[in-house]
């Protein structure tokens, strides 16, 4: 028995997508290729005739009818068309997060440069149709700048990391109807440039058997080899039986359409329709279909016929699909800082005003979408107030929303303040801080009697993050950096006494002369004198200049208290005092800071 | 209610009912900044310099009024025509006083920036009405004026020979007076530093900046509540 053969109709169709970075669809092009292959051994077929009426409307196809020729044994006609498509049927979604650790609603998308980037890859590819999707490979490309690639989870399928190419390879699963599968990858990505990277791309490729992109509905009409007569028989006298007889000669199976016998009378009348079928009948090669009538005639019967037949054809379809995935750039976040005093060093023992300013600029590739500066003041400096900062951004004032605090928050110049400043949210309150700019902040401190022998170090630290916010960058100085310089200036408060014979018996005129013949101011000055015993305190000239008066022993002190004398300050005391005896001469002590 | 108003470099003027105190009319690039026909009853130099004592003869004489400094600005202002019964030599720390008005000078100093050393110059203590006054004159020391009580201290801050920004703050943070106003400044900059600083250093000090030719008032409203305007 013969094997049943159909000419087979095949579609094959191909989509070809391209997503952006960020899985975006770019564009998505469809095409197909319409073929018949006439799978005989033995029989060809000819007047073959493609029937796709309507259906071709998403097509390029500009016919409802496409001739296909003459079809050799085992041969193959084809034609190429394309297709309108919207979509793809299998839609991609590459989430590269450069810091899965910290779970945000977007993803973060660029490195910090100098640190360990914990970085998390999604992949996540969903079904779009009604059908099964098979032979999926999924080929994603591993920039260099990660290592320690790990396969988190897969849904279904397997992955491997294939370390000599660089790939992660998905494959070995299928994606039911509507339904989504997703491998999920981590690594640990370490840039030390500001340049941008990679993500590395991702390619795709899957197969939809059974399914189509395009509406086609193709039909065959072909004739083969197929073997038809009429015979005619005489039962009985002038009585006829007329037999059509068909024979499928072809290893095909042919379907029988139409079937029609006309009789032509014996008289040269209007031929008559003795046979009139649509069978519809497959014949299997060597099939026969048969279908007689009576007729009466003294001659034999003249018949005509009339038929329509055609090798069957079946369809085949299916759809190749290939998505390419561009590489998302993962830009850097890097900044670099600057601080300065103004002046840059200040007198020792002094109270001076000094200015400072720190900037921090975006030197790397990624916008940023918050600023924090800490700034350590040592002691001996009187912090700001926070309503005196001033802050620039892009070289421009900034009014827009920050924190400045001081910790503790007070003026005591004799301990140790933390300034922070910090400015969150830039996208929202006149953009983030681009590469390339700066952000700027100003406020003034008052270097508070500061020793000559001590250092003032006052480090700052600077971070910055993007949004989402990841692991912040960050740059600061030494502990002992950035330190307020200071100018010795020599000290020297001189001291000279003089006793004169007052006026009247037993007193005696003490004149004592202060003065600052240092470089720098002197501060809490203290001048004693010693009054012998058998003398006491009478007045001072000038009256406002009247010394505390204590007991000291052999007699008694007097004690003046200035709290500052400026360079060149001079202060002459006259003091009276009376008593008996002979006033013994002691030099005045002096004491500042 | 007492009215100080400003003419520039360091000159000011000030008004207390019928007394008028004029304060260091200096001649500054070789113009006078208070004009020769300001009537005045004191005129004060707090020193001999051109850019302290200036035109203070003539305002005198114009004015018939006396005319106040050390030594050496009396000598200077004698020179140019000030009657000797209207001089009257400062001594420091010894006050001058009339009806509604005590001055009391300090014995201060400037440099020399021409011929290096240091120029002798006077700080006023000025009592006027119910207002306590701190003027430096042109001084690069602040000699007591950190222990005084003041309503009002009027420092130098342009540096040239005199305080520098720096030390009119340091003095006004120790000397804690209600209002601090700058004077002789060398550039625009320098009085705003000075109220920037003061502001933010000196807790409970206002800094008040006053432009040549603006008057600030000051008085206590209710006897006990200090009060300025600046105009």
């Amino acid at each position: 028995m013969s094997e049943k053969r159909k000419v087979v109709i095949d579609l094959e169709e191909s989509e070809k997508v391209q997503l952006d970075g960020f899985s975006e669809l770019n564009s998505v092009d469809a095409s197909g290729v319409l073929s018949v292959n006439n799978v005989s051994e033995r029989s060809r077929i000819w007047n073959v005739k493609v029937l796709l009426g309507s259906t071709r409307d998403k097509t390029d196809i500009d016919e409802d009818t496409v001739s296909a020729g003459e079809i050799d044994v085992g041969g193959k006609w084809e034609t190429n068309y394309g297709i309108k498509v919207e979509e793809p049927i299998l839609t991609f979604k590459e989430v590269f997060d450069t810091c899965g650790t910290i779970e945000t609603e977007q993803p973060h998308w660029a490195y910090v440069s100098g640190k360990e980037n914990p970085v998390k890859i999604t992949l996540t590819v969903t079904n779009e149709t009604d059908e099964e999707l098979d032979n999926i490979i999924l080929n994603k490309t591993i920039a260099p700048e990660l290592t320690g690639i790990e396969i988190v989870s897969v849904k279904s399928g397997t992955a491997e990391y294939d370390e000599g190419t660089k790939q992660v390879v998905w494959k070995d699963f299928v994606i039911y109807p509507h339904e989504s599968s997703q491998l999920v990858i981590s690594a640990t990505g370490v840039v030390e440039d500001t340049n941008p990277k990679k993500s590395g791309d991702v390619v795709i490729t899957y197969r939809g058997e059974g399914q189509q992109r395009s509406a086609l509905e193709p039909d065959l009409n072909a004739l083969t080899e197929f073997l038809t007569g009429i015979e005619t028989a005489e039962t009985e006298p002038n009585q006829w039986q007329c037999t059509l007889e068909c024979t499928n000669e072809s290893d095909l199976v042919v379907r029988l359409d139409k079937a029609e016998v006309f009789l032509t009378p014996e008289d040269g009348g209007e031929k008559e329709k003795m046979i009139d079928e649509a069978p519809g009948v497959e014949l299997a090669p060597d099939q026969e279909w048969a279908k007689s009538f009576e007729v009466q005639s003294k001659s034999t019967p003249k018949c005509t016929q009339d038929l329509v037949y055609t090798p069957i054809g079946t369809i085949k379809k299916r759809v190749l699909g290939t998505i390419e995935k561009a590489a998302q750039e993962i830009p850097v976040y890097s900044i670099e800082y600057s601080k300065t005093f103004d002046p840059p060093s200040v007198n020792s023992f002094d109270k001076t005003p000094v200015e400072v300013v720190v900037e921090v600029t975006n030197n790397g590739s990624a916008k940023l979408n918050e600023i924090t500066i800490e700034d350590q003041l040592p002691d001996d400096v009187m912090p700001p107030t926070s309503e005196h900062v001033t802050v620039w951004i892009r070289n421009e004032e900034y009014s827009g929303p920050y924190e400045f605090m001081i910790d503790p928050e007070d003026q005591d110049p004799e301990t140790p303040h933390k300034i922070t400043f910090r400015v969150e949210n830039l996208k929202d309150s006149g953009g983030e801080l681009e590469p390339g700019e700066s952000i700027k902040i100003n406020y003034a401190v008052m270097a508070w009697r500061s020793r000559p022998e001590k250092e003032y170090p006052s480090p700052v630290v600077c971070t910055a993050n993007t949004d989402p916010a990841g692991i912040p960058v960050v740059m600061q100085s030494p502990e002992d950096g950035h330190k307020i310089g200071v100018i010795y200036k020599k000290r020297a408060i001189s001291t000279k006494k003089a006793i004169n014979k007052g006026a009247g018996a037993g007193e005696y005129i003490v004149v004592l002369a202060v003065s600052n013949n240092g470089e720098v101011t002197a501060e809490n000055i203290q001048v004693t004198d010693w009054i012998p015993a058998g003398f006491e305190y009478v007045s001072t000239d000038p009256e406002d200049e009247e010394p505390e008066v204590v007991s000291a022993g052999d007699g008694k002190s007097m004690v003046w208290k200035w709290t500052r004398m400026n360079p060149g300050d001079k202060k002459k005391i006259r003091v009276t005092v009376q008593g008996e005896g002979e006033y013994e001469r002691r030099e005045p002590e002096v004491s500042s800071i | 209610m007492l009215k100080i108003l400003y003419f520039g470099k360091t000159s000011f003027a000030l008004r207390y009912n019928e007394i008028v105190v004029v304060l260091n009319p200096g001649i500054w690039d070789g113009k006078p900044i208070v004009p020769d026909d300001f009537s005045a009853r004191i005129v004060v130099a707090t020193n001999q310099s051109d850019d302290a004592v200036g035109n203070a003869a003539s305002i005198a004489v114009n004015s018939k009024a006396w005319f106040l400094g050390n030594q050496g600005a009396a000598d200077k202002a004698s020179e140019k025509g000030v009657k000797p019964w209207l001089l009257h030599v400062l001594k420091p720390e010894v006050p001058y006083e009339v009806p509604d008005l005590k001055i009391t000078p300090y014995e201060l100093s400037r440099v020399d920036e021409s011929e290096g050393g240091r120029i002798e110059n006077l700080g006023l203590y000025i009592e006027i009405g119910n207002m306590k006054i701190g003027y430096l004159g042109d001084t690069e020391i602040r000699g007591p004026f950190e222990q005084l009580d003041m309503d009002v201290l009027i420092v130098p801050v342009g540096g040239d020979g005199v305080f520098p920004v720096k030390d009119a703050v340091s003095l006004c943070i120790d000397a804690k007076p209600r209002l601090g106003v700058p004077m002789r400044w060398s550039s625009d900059e320098d009085p705003k530093k000075f109220a920037k600083y003061v502001q933010q250093f000196g807790q409970g000090i206002t800094p008040v900046i006053i432009e040549p030719d603006q008057v600030l008032e000051v008085h206590w409203a209710a006897g006990n509540e200090f009060r300025y305007e600046l105009n």
